[in-house]
């Protein structure tokens, strides 16, 4: 298909369709006026039902935690997927050179890079815990955490360099990390089970509203996701970042391991 | 907060739109970052704060830092490297 | 003002669906996927708002003040996450390509045809078969 024609496509397509959207756009309800029942009932019953100061996380973790389930394990799929696509055609093998290009000049790192990514990183994982484990009082959780705690983990390759992070971040701990974060989020669904609750009942006391140990089962669950969400961010990058590694000078890095 | 929100959504439609027509891709990952802090913005005054968190971790540092470490992969391919991989992979 | 949240998240659709459509780099096109699912982000949190609302975080606000909807928060929140992982899936797909044909125009591609030594089926114009050279040049 010439891309001419793809553009016409799309135009005509559009062409149908504008009015359509245009239609549903106008029987939208009015912006800013009413919210679902559904999230007006969390709002009104789940802080008393649960402890928990933050909706969000109590739906996530507990009220639609099945849900958190199903997320749990695209992204381990997601994950794992790109991990084998990648090293199916470069092997287990590590270097600890990044590649060069010819002719390219290669510009020391500064001093003032290193020390700012020394201070920032663990500033940055310190932040990254605090978002974690304050999800059931304030914006954050397993999500947020993880994700800032995964960039922590990026400023040690800033930082050090690639041999450096080589060095600090293996993967092998990674892929025991994000596997075990997933565990832990499935356990909690299994555990209840096990003294007669339903699936992913909250059966731990659930604290007092306000304190940082309130919510529960809900507690467990963030860790978890916390943990999977830290280790697969950290794997994609780590991975990526191999992609450009210098191949080993004898030669034993071939690309066809699969 | 009556002008900031048709403000917030106006600015998310141009920076997505500026996402779209930067066609190099070594540029439009700075487009992507861009995108990202005004929705993380725009986030924060739909009153939605952990959104904002997340997508400023995410949508602003980790997505394009994976396409720059992507586009430097392709960068530093090395085609004689590859002679081989074709057919077994 | 009332429209305005439905009209950028159709919007966003619209403009992200026309970079994958032109889109002559897989990296490019890959971009513009995300800008189509900032759509839905805008779409869901604009339905969920209600103004003069807190944040459904009753941390500083006894709980029972007016708040937004939470649950498309919930929705938002993990998309976002899990979209990141799908994203970084397409990048290695996209590099795959790289790998194996050198281009990351969709449009240089050839339909894939097994290796040389099989493909006496179609008479088609065909590459001479990519386990055969390092970089097949795209036909025009």
């Amino acid at each position: 298909m010439s891309p001419r024609l793809r553009v016409l496509l799309l135009g005509l397509a559009a062409l149908v369709l504008a009015p359509c959207a245009l239609a549903v756009i106008a029987a939208m309800p009015e912006f800013g006026t009413a919210i679902a029942p559904y999230g007006a009932r969390i709002n009104a019953v789940a802080p008393a039902e649960r402890n928990i100061a933050n909706m969000v996380t109590a739906i996530n973790f507990d009220l639609r935690g099945l849900d958190t389930l199903g997320e749990e394990f695209m992204l381990l799929a997601a994950v794992t997927g790109t991990v084998v696509l990648l090293r199916g055609r470069r092997g287990e093998r590590d270097g600890d050179r990044a590649a060069r290009l010819p002719g390219r000049a290669v510009v020391p790192r500064s001093e003032a890079v290193i020390l700012a990514c020394r201070i920032a990183g663990p500033l940055t994982a310190l932040f990254g815990l605090y978002v974690t484990v304050h999800a059931s009082l304030t914006p954050g959780g397993g999500f947020q955490g993880g994700a800032v705690l995964a960039s922590a983990c990026v400023l040690i390759y800033l930082g050090e360099g690639y041999a450096g992070w080589r060095r600090g971040v293996r993967s092998a701990v990674l892929d025991a990390i994000e596997g075990g974060g997933a565990l832990l989020v499935v356990l909690c669904g299994l555990g209840p089970m096990l003294v007669g609750a339903a699936f992913m009942q909250n059966v731990l006391p659930f604290g007092t509203f306000g304190a940082l140990l309130s919510g529960g089962l809900v507690l467990v669950a963030n860790l978890g996701v916390a943990a999977a969400v830290t280790a697969g961010f950290s794997q994609l990058v780590l991975e990526f970042l191999e992609e450009t590694r210098a191949p080993r000078p004898d030669g034993a890095d071939g690309g066809d391991d699969a | 907060m009556s002008v900031v929100l048709p403000l917030l959504f106006l600015l998310s439609a141009a920076s997505g739109t500026l996402v779209v027509l930067v066609r190099e891709p070594r540029r439009q990952v700075f487009a992507l970052s861009a995108n990202g802090l005004v929705l993380a913005l725009l986030f924060t005054g739909l009153q939605a704060p952990d959104v904002a968190l997340s997508e400023i971790a995410v949508g602003t540092v980790a997505v394009p830092l994976i396409v720059l470490v992507a586009l430097g992969a392709v960068r530093t391919d090395r085609p004689g490297q590859d002679a081989g991989s074709g057919e077994n992979v | 003002m009332s429209l305005l949240p439905y009209a950028t998240a159709a919007w966003l659709l619209g403009i992200g669906l026309y970079g994958i459509v032109t889109s002559r780099n897989y990296i490019h096109l890959i971009g513009c996927l995300a800008v189509c699912q900032s759509a839905t982000y805008v779409l869901l949190l604009g339905i969920g708002y209600r103004r003069d609302a807190i944040a459904p975080i009753f941390y500083d606000h006894p709980p029972g003040t007016p708040a937004v909807d939470p649950v498309m928060q919930a929705l938002v929140l993990t998309d976002i996450v899990v979209g990141a992982t799908l994203t970084a899936l397409l990048l290695v797909l996209a590099l795959q390509v790289f790998k194996r044909r050198g281009t990351l125009d969709p449009q240089k591609l050839k339909p894939m045809h097994p290796p040389s030594n099989a493909g006496t089926r179609d008479a088609g114009p065909r590459e001479a078969g990519f386990a055969g050279e390092a970089r097949p040049e795209p036909q025009p």
